[in-house]
């Protein structure tokens, strides 16, 4: 167990270090230039476009700034935004609440339903409620999410709030403020389960198919099970590996946020920020949410690799 | 299964449970409140040396105070200071500052504050990040006396009294407050709430990204704002912030797209105004990008540099059809380099080039560019055809719909453009370097346009390295150049203006800059809650002077008492939505419980 948990998570180190150098190459090699891009319709002077160079590091030669930049992250520093003039951490450790709350509620609802949904299409397959729901499901995974948001904003923004995460008018505190947040949720939350719920009725459905004919489901039913528990004790349990290691890939990417989502809605998540840096670009920003979405993904695939030894005897076989 | 089931029915109904309309959801308190959406750009930081974006602007322009205002039409008047006269020689301004105001903390506001801000931005490297070129004529800034503020500047400068004015001049700060923190400024992040400061506002509350609160100065020098409190929310799409706008959730917007405009315009609870535009869209060509010192730099098309194309790719451009199709009417006609928003520097040429397709392949056929088998034309000088990179903004519609139509119109006279839909980043990029031919360009001005016109000057090209510079489209012309200075120390408005105007035809006539329309400022509130946020008289087509966010806040009231009305109502939204939760509490348990009954009944 050591030996395997040693190799994957050697592995999982050596991952992140080679991000770390691809997310600096890339971002120093886009065509741009931040400062006039910063400074764009205000009167600067070329004497302020070169000091704010001077600030910003630019004037550092490419070596140098990737040098900072390594030791900063392995610090664990994540730099200075350059449009926001804060740490980027702090940035971060804002907008990570929001974030985890929308992912998270969208995760929560699209992996419970699309579970349910792809157990009972795939044990009743073919018929009209599984070609219901999965044509339903298939139909929402091919709409846009941002079509989809504005379609959403537009039929129900009389009944929930369009816009951020609070209503700032409304000075409210607990319960209420809860209440107000959850309202605020809604539209975004939807938004994003409609979209991702229809990969897990897929995938659950054709596991649950391929069990369908396996001789242990005849012995259960043998036995006098019940169709239910025949399908929750027996069936299920064995059709859920795939949909495992899609529940950790989709669980590494919570914290990427949704652009399109985020942008739509005014959430103040970290996909929108990763946005804005982009737009400038904000090279210490966009390193500094790379590195953080990055190291995310790499620890839930070793999650998953671990719960696999756990989920799946064929694994501490091999 | 089952329960997962019942809780996913329970939630879904708790969805679906109407809250109370979002236009009652307004404080429980009974003060007024008015509800705007944020400049899209947001703030970057609330530290005012270092901030850029426009919703950083608009912040302050509200919470500090400046020595000037501005009037409807753009001229500078009274604020800190009542009274500004420049000496004799025209080297020395006397500022005369209001006694009696006080800082939102009870301290006085003196001549001091001014000038220990001023000689701040002057003196400090990080101090002037954002607005050290505003200062960087003056020599000397003193307070002499509270009441009496001198700048001494190293040459005559009529703009002085728009450095200093709300949202783009510079906002004063109190010293005592700042004081402190000058030795360590880029780290200061402002953001210990109250906000000491002094405007119509105050601010209380700021949440990066998702709003800024305000309570309203009810001592304020210029008169109290009618609204108790202001609340700016960050929308970071125009269709989510009309949503909100349509459904109650904010009580008005400036800058809306035309579209959108169109569409709010028939909705009879909604105030739709056009105001007159503040910017300008329009077509830059690379005719000949070089060093300070006249050294060729870039990969543009050497063909651009004759006056002759220009003049033909000015010739076929409709710029009616622009007006009529791009931005549904809303605007008007692009000539000069000045925006209309502020008359007093806008110019009109005598003899407008008119749109004439054939007028355009004619002077083409003279000039020699001959048409090839393919309709494209080639280039006598270089050998070249005339197929051009035309850059545009990737997330600018207006870019994209304005460059279908060109690329049509430069066909006719046998002229290829290729489209390159490219970042704004990526864009100025290649502008500095000089590798682009055509692209598209918008600026809007402040009242001020030394800028502006300072960006056509030969001053702002790259130095021979490629470092420097600060050139809008690499123009450099010896007359405009001498008239720059000629402006810069005209003091009296009149005469500046008529060489503002002169600079202006030289633009025109290099067809450098080819200016295609003004867009008209497009605003939107709600005729329920608010009225009073435009001022001045419309003209005979019903367009309101230029706004600003500093005068609109200020003369926002009430429409009626609904406001009031809707504190009141405010509670009972929430006790709408936790009725409905607690109903769906209900029926998932029931549900749930019918469902395991059914279940033992099956087995």
């Amino acid at each position: 167990m050591s030996r395997y948990l040693g190799k994957k998570v050697a592995a999982a180190l050596v991952s992140f270090l080679v991000t770390l150098v691809i997310g600096f190459v890339i971002f120093s090699l886009m065509p741009a230039d931040p400062v006039r891009t910063l400074t764009r319709g205000r009167p600067t002077s070329e004497e302020q476009l070169a000091q704010i160079r001077v600030q910003l590091g630019l004037d550092e030669p490419v070596w140098y700034r990737f040098l900072t930049f390594a030791g900063d992250t392995l610090r664990g520093e994540l730099g200075f935004s350059w449009q926001f003039q804060q740490s980027v951490s702090s940035l971060v450790a804002e907008r990570l609440g929001p974030t985890l709350l929308l992912m998270g509620a969208a995760a929560v609802i699209s992996i419970a339903l699309g579970l349910w949904l792809g157990v009972h299409s795939g044990w009743r397959h073919g018929t009209l409620f599984d070609k219901v729901a999965s044509g339903a499901s298939l139909t929402l995974w091919s709409v846009p999410t941002f079509w989809l948001g504005m379609i959403l904003l537009v039929l129900f923004s009389g009944w929930f709030p369009s816009g951020g995460m609070s209503d700032p008018s409304l000075a409210a505190t607990g319960l209420e403020h809860v209440l107000d947040v959850a309202r605020h949720l809604v539209l975004p939350a939807l938004t994003m389960v409609l979209v991702v719920f229809a990969q897990y009725v897929t995938v659950m459905r054709a596991s649950v198919i391929d069990e369908l004919g396996s001789p242990y489901l005849l012995t259960a039913r043998a036995k006098g099970l019940t169709d239910a528990d025949v399908r929750r004790k027996h069936a299920v349990p064995n059709a859920l590996l795939p949909s495992v290691t899609m529940i950790f890939m989709h669980l590494g990417t919570l914290v990427t946020g949704a652009i399109t989502v985020e942008a739509v809605y005014s959430w103040p998540g970290l996909g929108y920020l990763t946005y804005e840096a982009l737009k400038i670009p904000d090279l210490p920003l966009l390193q500094g949410t790379f590195i953080i979405f990055s190291a995310s993904v790499i620890l839930m695939n070793l999650l998953a690799d671990l719960a696999y030894r756990f989920l799946d005897p064929r694994v501490r076989v091999q | 299964m089952r329960r997962i089931g019942a809780v996913l029915c329970a939630l879904t109904l708790a969805f679906a449970v109407p809250a109370a309309p979002a236009g009652a959801a307004a404080p429980p308190v009974r003060s007024t409140v008015l509800r705007a959406a944020m400049d899209g750009s947001g703030v970057d930081t609330l530290n005012p040396f270092l901030a850029f974006f426009n919703g950083a602007l608009e912040t302050f322009g509200m919470v500090y105070p400046s020595l000037n205002s501005l009037d409807p039409s753009g001229a500078p008047g009274p604020y800190l200071a009542t009274k500004w006269e420049p000496s004799a020689d025209r080297l020395t301004w006397t500022f005369t500052i209001r006694e009696g105001l006080k800082w939102s903390d009870g301290k006085p506001i003196t001549a001091e504050d001014a000038a220990w801000t001023l000689n701040l931005i002057m003196t400090d490297a990080v101090a002037g990040t954002a607005n050290g070129s505003l200062v960087s004529n003056f020599e000397k800034v003193t307070a002499e006396g509270p009441a009496t503020l001198v700048i001494k500047t190293k040459a005559p400068q009529a703009s002085v009294p728009y450095v200093s004015h709300p949202m783009s001049g510079i906002p004063i700060v109190p010293k005592h407050v700042w004081e402190p923190l000058a030795k360590n400024l880029k780290d200061a992040k402002n953001d210990v709430f109250p906000l000491v400061g002094y405007g119509p506002w105050t601010l209380t509350e700021y949440k990066q990204e998702q709003y800024a609160k305000f309570t309203a100065n009810k001592e304020f020098v210029l008169g109290p704002p009618k609204f108790d409190n202001l609340v700016l929310q960050s929308f970071k799409s125009g269709d989510a912030a009309v949503a909100a706008l349509r459904s109650g959730q904010i009580d008005y917007k400036a800058g809306v797209n035309p579209t959108q405009f169109k569409a709010l315009q028939a909705d009879p609870k909604i105030a739709a105004v056009r105001t007159v535009g503040n910017g300008w869209m329009g077509l830059e060509i690379n005719h000949n990008a070089r060093t300070r010192s006249g050294k060729k730099i870039g990969t543009g098309h050497p063909a651009l540099g004759d006056p002759a194309l220009r003049k033909a790719i000015a010739l076929a451009t409709d710029k009616q059809t622009l007006v009529t199709k791009v931005i549904d009417g809303v605007g008007r006609l692009g000539h000069g380099y000045l925006p209309p928003a502020w008359p007093q520097w806008f110019w009109t040429p005598a003899q407008p080039t008119p749109y004439d397709p054939a007028q355009a392949n004619r002077v083409l056929d003279e000039a020699g560019y001959t048409k090839g088998a393919d309709g494209v034309r080639t280039d006598p000088k270089s050998g070249r055809p005339l197929a051009f990179r035309f850059g545009i903004h990737s997330d600018d519609a207006a870019d994209a719909a304005i460059s279908g139509y060109v690329v049509g119109w430069m066909k006719e006279i046998g002229i290829k453009l290729t489209i390159q839909s490219l970042s704004m980043t990526a864009l100025n990029s290649d502008l500095a370097k000089g590798d682009w031919d055509l692209l598209m360009d918008a600026w809007t001005t402040g009242p001020d346009p030394t800028y502006l016109l300072g960006i056509q000057s030969c001053g702002t090209l790259p130095k021979d390295d490629g470092t420097g510079g600060n050139t809008d489209s690499f123009f450099c012309d010896a007359a405009f150049d001498e008239l720059f200075k000629k402006q810069l120390t005209t003091f009296d408005q009149g005469e500046r203006a008529k060489v503002i105007g002169e600079m202006q035809e030289i633009l025109y006539a290099a067809n450098v800059n080819q200016i295609y329309y003004y867009a008209d400022g497009l605003d939107v509130a709600r005729k329920d809650t608010v009225t009073g946020l435009t001022l001045g008289k419309p003209d005979a087509d019903g367009v309101y002077p230029s706004q600003t966010a500093f005068w609109s806040y200020l003369n926002a009231a009430p429409a009626t008492a609904t406001t009031a009305a809707k504190a009141e109502g405010s509670g009972s939204g929430m006790t709408w939505v936790a009725g409905g939760i607690a109903l769906v509490v209900v029926l998932g348990g029931v549900l749930v419980w019918r469902r395991r009954a059914g279940g033992a009944d099956r087995e």
